[in-house]
């Protein structure tokens, strides 16, 4: 179990080097200077930017500023906004998106595998159907659609309720929470489902149920330590991606509850072009999404172990 | 020569009880009669086993010999409730163990007989087990369920078993997961699983076929001690007539979802009453058959069990068809004691030269 | 039961018998052909082809059918609901009116009997009220709800000074629609009273003959009479806040939509295809480092990336960045599908007809095309239907935030996008186009599933 661990460690640690040099890369191959925009850069952080990197130093010089930079755990400064270190601006942001996201995967994970296993559970009655058909438009419809329509279900929840019993935007306290992080996980959630529930049927017909029911074991016995326990191996793997798809997908729903969380800067920097910014959320994004994998994968050899002999 | 007689009643009613039980020994233990199962498919309603009866004294080990998809499986599958029943239908039938019918009991008592009272092993061990539990735990399983052992009680007990089934390091493995394991010592395991509780009747179902030889003759050779050990009764399902020689007391062979041919074993293989047996032998290979002989294959294919013939089903490769055997099914003739033929050749009318042909006749 | 037959020497007879292979009750099919049956008995997968089908049709024969220009505004049908084809009444022209002032005869806080001077057209709506002693003016509200659950009044529209004002004539913006007007008394500190006097006022849509000339509803003014109905041009779907036609925005959104949503999949597997077939045959470290390749691939980040393609073509803000979105879906999509095609490349070569073939000596060629394809394509045609909704998701995604689509090319993202918010007022906007990538993911993705059941069945060799 150690030498996984540490193998997968090493495996995160190059991938995330792999990722900053790729960022790097990608913007300095970019045609134009990026610090051209004038719309983007008042002369005083053009000044600092250039002190700082030393932006007309050959590329490889630049390249090592960046990495050092980076080792440090500083991300350099703002583009567009004056003064703001990109250090402090994930900081601030961060803990909200991160909060939102374990809140939404967690959701989405025990729904995923709650529901999932009920249909199998119960295949081809009422149950199994309504499930069913939810996870049909929980896959289909966008998030940005159900993040505006529950939305307007608060909306009109508090104007029926006459009080305000969900907060229909920011961020703070508990009840701020709720429904954000329900609309962020409900698209995978949909899919977990899905995919518990082929699982499920899966397994319910190989071999080894087989023996478990040959040995006269109770259904809820073997429907707990036989059935889900191995049924749940496909919907871990899926996880680390899953926790992928949840963060990149938390720009939307913070956009539309007003939270103020990394996604929602992100996007703003995206929009303006605020290169720091967009190079070191990212590579901070990838790092986390990363270290995520990683503690998925973990998990799953835990589970399952035949994977450690890998 | 005894002559052939006609056996009244071949829908053996609940009295005259089943087939191969023959000679002096235990009471049947389990005792399966005109035991008629279907399954509804998109392609129609397919008969997989149509008046198949057959039984097993205890301490015995009854083989039920046949080709792939003659129903072998899904007789003894059907009978312990490990079907399932939407698709599946038991039309017909009695299933005793002990005296009471546990066809109608299984879904109220099915735990208690699975596992308990009647163990099975399968046909590919690596598929059979759970992939995330250790082998020890799937064996104390049982014990907890059946005997209300704690988990550590349980455990050890189960070291126990799987020692009894020559593993070597019992201990160690136990502890270990399937994957661990190499396929003879996952039958073993798989054994052991089903002899934990010391059930009356081991099922068998076709546990050697997915092993090399060699590992074949020992895992053969457990079943044996165990069962010497245990006294328990074995049901042994194979295609493989040398496993058959080797292992059975009582034998009972399936065609189309028939018993053809039932009886001890010394009387299904020396005096075989059916043209299929006959078949059957010609078939294997042995020491005896030389370039010059050849295998004999049956020619032909098994019927449609989407539309079974009313007649006999083995009327289309029959060497010895007769004009009556194709609308009429055979019904089940005494051909020996305890030894029974679904054959109209054992008609009183039947040209005895026929019936002479290949009775008595060694391969 | 014992059946008592009787038999007579006849019946024991020897026969001959057709010991030959029986013949097979139905009739052989291929893989595909199989394939198909199946997926044309599922009713689901059956629907959802249908579905994509026709979807593909009206992104490319649409917009030759419904000729109406995406772009263009309909400045008279701005935010529009799907209604009925609209018609517009022919009058006079405009002609100022008077008023009318009448003396107050009773005192009170709010004017009596409210109503029209004549009947309410989108020119004008003229209302008249007996005025009140102690009014030092009126203020007139004008609101498109009810204002009576919280005396939310609406907009002020006129403000009149005088207590002998007895009218008011509004002409601000007027639709064709329910319109409720309110009628405050003020007082000399222009303090208003608390009550009002309301009226619930229907404007019919009218045009005189010159403007109908003018806006394009109508050739010939002469030709045109008062009293003579004319009609609008006509939005089924209704109109966006700029006026545009929202079906005709559907059928170019769906052309720049499943373009992208085709498109892309369709490149990303092909790269995907190649990658992992030459991984699965090589074998060895030429696998590894391929595969290892492909896993960096996936830890990049797919929005700095299409941002950067975006910058690279040249492409400002504010302009439509479709080609930097494709080139992004591309180099970003393929590990995945290069995985699959590796697995199933790798777990068919052990396979044992492979080896069968190579010892009756195949050349590699053949296996590749004749045994190795067939088991890949299955995997890759459910890969391809999955990938699709995906794209599509992306894409309005992008738009949505302003990295895809610019105005005033559609799609259904940016449409999205735009519905968003005028989504209390005016939810028509919203619903068409989110309910449209609903629809065409949802087919996608049942289509996927039929497709995966109907090839499965026979790649397990299930029944």
């Amino acid at each position: 179990m150690l030498t996984y661990t540490l193998k997968r460690l090493l495996q995160g640690i190059v991938t995330v080097w792999f990722i900053a040099t790729a960022t790097f890369v990608a913007m300095h191959a970019v045609p134009g200077d990026p610090l051209a925009n004038e719309r983007a850069t008042t002369e005083q952080i053009r000044r600092n930017l250039e002190q700082r990197y030393g932006l007309d130093r050959p590329v490889s010089e630049q390249y090592v500023v960046y990495l050092e930079g980076m080792l440090r755990g500083d991300f350099g400064i703002s583009f567009t906004q004056e003064n703001r270190r990109v250090n402090d601006i994930i900081r601030e942001n961060f803990p909200v998106s991160a909060t939102l996201g374990i809140l939404a995967v967690t959701y989405a994970a025990l729904g995923g595998i709650l529901f999932g296993a009920l249909t199998a559970l119960f295949r081809n009655r009422l149950p199994d159907l309504v499930i069913m058909f939810l996870v049909i438009l929980g896959i289909s419809v966008p998030s940005f659609v159900v993040a505006a329509l529950s939305q307007l279900a608060l909306v009109d929840m508090n104007a029926f309720l006459g009080f305000s019993l969900l907060p229909v935007a920011g961020w703070g306290t508990l009840r701020h929470m709720i429904v954000p992080s329900m609309v962020l996980g409900l698209g995978t959630m949909a899919y977990l489902a899905r995919l518990m529930r082929s699982s499920m049927l899966e397994i319910t017909n190989s071999d080894f149920i087989r023996t478990a029911r040959a040995k006269g074991l109770p259904p809820a016995r073997i429907f707990l330590k036989h059935q889900l326990r191995n049924a749940i191996l496909p919907v871990v793997t899926v996880l680390g991606p899953a926790i992928a798809a949840i963060t990149t997908g938390g720009f939307v729903v913070e956009l539309v509850f007003a939270i103020p969380g990394l996604g929602r800067s992100f996007v703003e920097a995206v929009q303006q072009l605020d290169y720091t910014v967009i190079m070191g959320t990212t590579v901070f994004y990838g790092g986390f999404l990363v270290s995520m994998v990683i503690v998925v994968d973990l998990l799953y050899g835990w589970i399952d172990p035949r994977v450690r002999l890998e | 020569m005894t002559t052939s007689k006609d056996a009244a009643g071949d829908t053996a009613g609940v009295a005259a009880g089943g087939g191969a039980g023959g000679g002096p020994g235990g009471a049947a233990v389990l005792d399966v009669a005109d035991l008629h199962v279907e399954f509804d498919t998109h392609g129609g309603i397919v008969k997989a086993v149509r008046g198949a009866s057959f039984s097993v004294r205890q301490g015995k080990t009854l083989a039920i010999v046949g080709e792939s998809g003659c129903g072998k499986s899904v007789s003894v599958q059907s009978i312990m409730g490990l079907i399932p029943m939407p698709p599946g239908r038991i039309t017909r039938g009695v299933a005793r163990l002990d005296g009471i019918d546990i066809i109608k009991q299984k879904i109220i008592n099915g735990e208690e007989v699975r596992g308990n009272r009647v163990g099975m092993i399968f046909q590919d061990p690596m598929s059979a087990l759970n992939p995330t539990m250790r082998v020890g735990d799937q064996i104390a399983e049982t014990l907890q369920v059946h005997r209300g052992l704690s988990k550590r009680h349980a455990f050890a007990r189960a070291v126990e078993v799987l020692a009894t089934t020559h593993i070597p390091e019992a201990d160690a493995r136990a502890k270990q997961y399937p994957f661990a394991f190499s396929g003879g010592m996952l039958q073993r395991a798989m054994i052991a699983m089903a002899i934990a509780c010391e059930p009356d009747v081991l099922i068998a179902d076709e546990p050697t076929t997915a092993l090399d030889v060699t590992i074949q003759a020992q895992i053969l050779d457990l079943l044996e001690e165990l069962q010497r050990k245990n006294g328990m009764a074995i049901v042994l399902i194979t295609h493989d007539l040398g496993v058959v020689a080797r292992m059975a007391d009582d034998v009972a062979v399936m065609y189309a979802g028939e018993i053809v041919e039932s009886g001890s074993v010394d009387d299904v293989f020396y005096r075989s009453a059916h043209p299929y047996t006959m078949g059957l032998k010609a078939a294997m290979p042995s020491y005896a058959t030389s370039k010059a002989i050849g295998l004999r294959p049956i020619e032909g294919t098994p019927p449609d069990l989407f539309d079974p013939p009313a007649g006999c089903g083995y009327f289309a490769r029959c060497p010895h068809a007769m004009r009556l055997c194709d609308p009429h099914s055979p019904h089940r003739f005494e051909v020996g004691p305890e030894h029974h033929a679904r054959c109209w050749l054992h008609h009183p009318s039947a040209p005895r030269g026929a019936a002479e042909l290949y009775r008595g006749e060694p391969v | 039961m014992s059946v008592a037959l009787r038999f007579s020497a006849a019946d024991f007879e020897p026969v001959a018998t057709e010991r030959t292979l029986q013949a097979a009750s139905r009739p052989s099919l291929s893989y595909w052909q199989d394939t198909w049956r199946r997926l044309k008995q599922n009713r689901r997968a059956s629907a959802s082809l249908g579905t994509v089908v026709a979807l593909g049709a009206l992104a490319v024969a649409g917009p030759w059918v419904w000729r109406v220009d995406p772009s263009a505004q309909d400045v008279d049908q701005i935010s529009q609901a799907p209604a009925w084809p609209p018609s517009a009444l022919i009058v006079e022209p405009y002609t100022a009116w008077g008023g009318v002032t009448a003396e107050p005869t009773q005192p009170g806080d709010v004017v009596t009997d409210v109503r029209l001077a004549e009947p309410a057209t989108t020119q004008a709506v003229r209302l008249v009220w007996e005025p009140v002693i102690g009014a030092a003016g009126y203020v007139v509200y004008r609101s498109v709800y009810d204002p009576a659950p919280d005396r939310a009044l609406g907009l002020p529209v006129g403000e009149m000074v005088g207590a002998n004002r007895a009218s008011f004539e509004d002409r601000l913006d007027l639709e064709p629609r329910r319109y409720w007007y309110s009628v405050v008394v003020m007082d000399g500190s222009r303090a208003e009273r608390e009550t009002y006097a309301a009226l619930v006022v229907d404007a019919v849509r009218t045009v005189s003959a010159e403007d109908a000339e003018s806006r394009g509803w109508a050739q010939n003014a002469g030709a045109l009479e008062p009293g003579d109905r004319i009609d609008l041009p006509y939005h089924p779907l209704g109109t966006d806040y700029l006026g545009r036609d929202l079906f005709a925005r559907l059928m170019y959104g769906a052309r720049v939509s499943l373009f992208i949503g085709v498109v892309a999949p369709l490149l990303f597997v092909l790269v995907g295809i190649v990658w992992g077939s030459a991984a699965g045959f090589m074998g060895g470290r030429a696998d590894q480092l391929l595969m290892r390749f492909a896993d960096f691939v996936i830890a990049l980040p797919f929005l700095l990336f299409v941002i950067l393609f975006k910058i690279a073509f040249g492409i400002g803000p504010g302009e439509s960045g479709v080609f930097p979105m494709l080139v992004a879906l591309v180099l970003l999509g393929w590990p995945s599908t290069a995985r699959l095609v590796r697995g199933q490349i790798l777990q068919v070569r052990q396979e044992g007809y492979v080896s069968a073939s190579q010892l009756l000596g195949a050349r590699t060629s053949y296996l590749v095309f004749r045994h190795m394809i067939p088991q890949t394509m299955g995997v890759i045609l459910v890969t391809l239907t999955f990938a699709v909704p995906s794209a599509i998701f992306t894409e309005a995604f992008l738009s949505f935030i302003g990295m895809g689509v610019a105005p005033p090319t559609p799609s259904w993202g940016s449409m999205a996008n735009e519905g968003i918010r005028t989504m209390l007022s005016h939810p028509h906007e919203l619903l068409f186009p989110a309910v449209i990538i609903s629809v065409t993911v949802l087919a996608f993705n049942l289509l996927g599933d039929g497709l995966r059941d109907a090839l499965d069945v026979r790649m397990r060799g299930r029944e």
